[in-house]
C-alpha cells in the first residue's frame, strides 16, 4: 500500500510542479509583481512631477475620473525586462505616460491561460488604455475589447483581421526590415554568398523577413547568391541546434553574411556564427525583431545589425493617439529599420553606412519595392 | 533491419556520396558534417533506449532526461565557469533521472510508460520554472582534429575533425555493441530483457540488473543533453531538445535495437535532413520548403515499412518482473 501511495504522491507532485512551472501562484506572484511595478511607476512619476505636468495621476484608485489617466500593460509570458518585446513595449508606454502625466502599471503573465484575467485586472478598474504584448494574446485582447467597450486596447504585434473600434494592432512591415538588412548584407559580402537560417515559412512574418532580405541583397548586389533555408513547421522557433548546424553548413559553403531569424532557432545560428574565427572581420551575422546585441550577448562579435521592428516608438505613438481619443482602429504600421552596428561599426565602410541611410529613407517613404506582400505567394 | 536491405541501401548511399563528392567536394563535405552533427544527439539518445529496452524497461522519458541534463549542464557550466564541470553535472543529472525511472519502473513496478511520462512532464516543468535569462557559457568546446586521419579526402574533414562529444557518441555506440553481444554483462542484460524468469532461475538478480542498466543509460542521456547545450547550440532554452528524444526511439527501432544499427540509422536520418536543407538552399527545383522538410520523415517511414515485421523488440520489454 505504501508503495502505491508513494507512486501516486510522486505522480501528483510532478503534475503539480509542471502546472506551477508555467503558471501562477496568482496571489503570491502577482502581488509581488505589482509591488515592483508600482515602485517603477512611482519613480517614473517623480520624473514627471519635475516636468510640472499639472495633472499627474498618482494611483489607479479612481481611473474612471476624467482628469485621471491610467495605462496598464500585460506582458506575454516572460519578464518585463526581457530585453525583447515586453521591455520595448513597456519603455514605449513609459515614454508616453511621461508626456501624459499618466499612471502606469504592468502585470507579468506567467501562463497563457491567465491572459484574460490579467487584462481584466486593469479593465475592471476602468483603466483608459491597456497594452497587451505579443501575437499570442490577440484572441484574449479581442475578447476583452468586446467586454470592456470603453477601454482602448493596443495589441503589440497583433494583426487585426476585421477592425474593432477600440483595438489598435501595432504591426510591422517585416519585408521592409528584411529588405534593409538584406541590402546591407549585399553591400558587405566579399564572397558573394549570403545565407540564412529562418523559422518556418508557414508563418507569414518570417517569410516576409526572408523574401524581403533576399530582394534587398540582390538589389544591392546582383552578383550575390542568396539562400533561404526554413526550418520545418514543427518546433520552428525553438530549435537553436538546427539554427546553429544550418549556419555552420552555410559558412562551410562560403557564405559570409547570414541572416538568422526565428526566435531561439535563429539565436542558435547567431551564437554559432560568433564562434567562427572570422566573426566580426570576415564573417557576419544579422539578427531579427529587436536589437539582438542585447538579447543574445554571445553573438555581439559577429552581429552586424538586426532587422528591427521599432517597438518602443510604435507603442509610444499608439498610446499617445489613444489618449488623444484618436485610436486608429485596425492595423497600425510601426516603423521598421536596422539596429545600430555596435561592435562591428568599424567593419562597415562609411559609404555603406551612408547608402544604408538612403535605403532606410526610401523604405520609409515607400519608394522602394520590396516585392512583398506579393512575395507571400511564391 | 534486414541485413541484405541494409547493405543495398548503404551501397546506394555511399555511391551517391562519392558521385556528389566528385562533383562538388566542399558542398558534399559540409552537408555530411551537418548530417553527422544532426545525428550525434540522436545516436546517444538511441543508445539510452537500447540499453533500457534490452534490459526490459521502456524509456519514453529520454526527452525529459536530456532536457533536464541540458539544463543542469548549461547552468552548471555557466555558474562554475568550467565546461567540463558542466558536462559532468549534465551526466550526473542524467543518471539521477535514470535512477528515477529505475525506482519507478523496477523498484515500484509502476507502469513504465507512466514513469517515463512523469519524467517528461517533470523535466519540462522544472526547467521552465527555474530557467533564467542572461547566462552565458564560459567558453567554446575545442574541435579536435585526429592527426593523419584528418587528411583523408572526404572522410577526414567530416569524421576526424570534430568536438569530443562526436567522438564519444561513435565510441559509445561501438563499445555498447561489443558489450551487448560479446560480454557476460551483455548476455545477462539481453536475457533479462527477453526472458527474466529464466535469468532469475539461473541466478541473475533481475531487478538489480535492470536498475543498474537504466541508471547508467540515464548517464548517456545526460551526455546527449550536455552535448546539445554546451557544444552544439551553446545555449539552453525552454524545451529546446525539440523532440529529439522521441525521434531517437524511432531510430532505435529502425536500428533493430542494435547499437551499430541505430548509429547508422541516426546518421541516415541526419543525412536525409542534410540533403533536405541543401535542396532548399540550392533551390534547384522549385519545391516548396514544407515539402522538402517533410522528406526525411517520409523516407524514414517508407524504409521502416519496407523492413518492418523483420524486427521485434526484446520479448519482456515493458513488463515489470514479478517472481512467480
Amino acid at each position: 500500500m505504501h508503495r502505491k501511495l508513494l507512486v501516486a504522491t510522486i505522480a501528483a507532485g510532478a503534475l503539480l510542479l509542471a502546472g506551477c512551472s508555467s503558471s501562477t501562484d496568482d496571489a503570491a506572484t502577482e502581488t509581488a509583481t505589482e509591488t515592483v511595478a508600482e515602485e517603477t511607476a512611482v519613480e517614473e512619476e517623480a520624473v514627471v512631477a519635475e516636468d510640472a505636468a499639472a495633472t499627474v495621476t498618482a494611483d489607479d484608485s479612481n481611473c474612471a475620473a476624467p482628469e485621471n489617466y491610467c495605462i496598464g500593460l500585460v506582458t506575454d509570458t516572460g519578464k518585463i525586462d526581457d530585453k525583447s518585446f515586453n521591455q520595448a513595449a513597456w519603455e514605449g508606454t513609459l515614454l508616453a505616460a511621461e508626456k501624459l502625466g499618466a499612471f502606469t502599471k504592468y502585470v507579468e503573465t506567467t501562463d497563457p491561460k491567465d491572459y484574460a484575467n490579467n487584462i481584466a485586472q486593469f479593465a475592471s478598474k476602468d483603466y483608459d488604455t491597456i497594452v497587451t504584448v505579443g501575437f499570442l494574446m490577440a484572441e484574449a485582447t479581442t475578447a476583452a475589447a468586446a467586454e470592456y467597450p470603453n477601454v482602448n486596447f493596443i495589441g503589440v504585434d497583433q494583426f487585426q483581421g476585421a477592425p474593432i473600434p477600440n483595438v489598435a494592432g501595432l504591426v510591422f512591415a517585416e519585408d521592409k526590415a528584411g529588405y534593409a538588412a538584406g541590402y546591407l548584407a549585399g553591400l558587405m559580402t566579399k564572397t558573394n554568398k549570403i545565407g540564412s537560417a529562418l523559422g518556418t515559412d508557414t508563418v507569414p512574418p518570417v517569410k516576409l523577413f526572408g523574401e524581403g532580405f533576399k530582394k534587398g541583397a540582390l538589389d544591392a548586389n546582383p552578383e550575390a547568391e542568396v539562400t533561404l533555408v526554413y526550418h520545418e513547421p514543427n518546433n520552428a522557433f525553438n530549435d537553436p541546434e538546427w539554427g546553429a548546424a544550418e549556419s555552420r553548413k552555410q559558412l562551410d559553403q562560403g557564405a559570409d553574411v547570414i541572416f538568422a531569424a526565428g526566435g531561439n532557432t535563429g539565436n542558435g545560428g547567431l551564437i554559432e556564427i560568433a564562434k567562427d574565427p572570422g566573426a566580426g572581420t570576415t564573417v557576419f551575422c544579422i539578427g531579427v525583431d529587436i536589437d539582438q546585441y542585447f538579447t543574445v550577448p554571445q553573438a555581439q562579435k559577429c552581429l552586424l545589425t538586426s532587422a528591427e521592428k521599432k517597438l518602443v516608438a510604435g507603442t509610444e505613438e499608439l498610446v499617445l493617439l489613444s489618449a488623444d481619443g484618436a485610436l486608429p482602429a485596425g492595423n497600425f504600421f510601426g516603423q521598421t529599420g536596422i539596429a545600430p552596428y555596435h561592435d562591428t561599426e568599424a567593419a562597415v565602410p562609411a559609404d555603406v553606412q551612408a547608402k544604408m541611410v538612403e535605403i532606410l529613407e526610401g523604405l520609409q517613404a515607400g519608394t522602394i519595392d520590396t516585392g512583398c506582400p506579393a512575395c507571400l505567394d511564391n | 533491419m534486414n541485413a541484405r536491405w541494409a547493405y543495398i541501401l548503404g551501397g546506394f548511399i555511399v555511391a551517391g556520396i562519392i558521385v556528389s563528392y566528385v562533383m562538388d567536394a566542399n558542398r558534399t563535405e559540409s552537408v555530411l558534417s551537418f548530417s553527422l552533427r544532426y545525428a550525434v544527439p540522436l545516436i546517444l539518445a538511441a543508445m539510452v533506449g537500447i540499453v533500457c529496452e534490452r534490459s526490459g524497461v521502456i524509456n519514453i522519458g529520454i526527452e525529459g532526461q536530456m532536457l533536464m541534463s541540458a539544463f543542469a549542464g548549461f547552468f552548471g557550466a555557466a555558474l562554475t565557469g568550467n565546461l567540463i564541470a558542466g558536462a559532468m553535472i549534465g551526466v550526473g543529472t542524467g543518471m539521477i533521472m535514470g535512477a528515477f525511472l529505475a525506482v519507478g519502473s523496477v523498484t515500484w513496478k509502476m507502469d513504465q510508460i507512466i514513469a517515463g511520462t512523469i519524467i517528461n512532464i517533470l523535466a519540462t516543468g522544472l526547467t521552465s520554472f527555474f530557467y533564467a535569462q542572461g547566462y552565458v557559457l564560459p567558453g567554446v568546446m575545442p574541435t579536435v582534429a585526429v592527426p593523419l586521419l584528418k587528411d583523408i579526402p572526404l572522410l577526414g574533414p567530416v569524421l576526424f575533425n570534430n568536438g569530443l562529444y562526436t567522438y564519444a557518441a561513435i565510441l559509445i555506440a561501438v563499445i555498447l555493441w561489443v558489450l551487448l553481444f560479446k560480454t557476460i554483462w551483455g548476455l545477462r542484460t539481453r536475457s533479462v530483457g527477453e526472458k527474466p524468469s529464466a535469468s532469475d532461475t539461473s541466478g541473475i538478480n533481475v531487478p538489480r540488473t535492470r536498475f543498474i542498466n537504466v541508471t547508467l543509460a540515464g548517464g548517456i542521456a545526460g551526455l546527449a543533453g550536455a552535448y546539445l547545450a554546451i557544444e552544439a547550440a551553446g545555449t539552453f532554452e525552454r524545451g529546446f531538445t525539440a523532440g529529439r528524444g522521441f525521434t531517437a526511439l524511432a531510430i532505435m527501432i529502425f536500428g533493430a535495437w542494435n547499437p551499430l544499427g541505430a548509429m547508422f540509422a541516426a546518421i541516415f536520418f541526419g543525412l536525409t535532413q542534410g540533403v533536405a536543407s541543401q535542396l532548399q538552399s540550392d533551390a534547384v527545383f522549385e519545391i516548396p520548403p514544407q515539402f522538402v522538410n517533410m522528406l526525411p520523415y517520409v523516407l524514414t517511414i517508407v524504409l521502416l515499412a519496407a523492413v518492418s515485421g523483420r524486427v521485434s523488440p526484446p520479448a519482456a520489454v515493458g513488463k515489470p518482473y514479478e517472481k512467480d
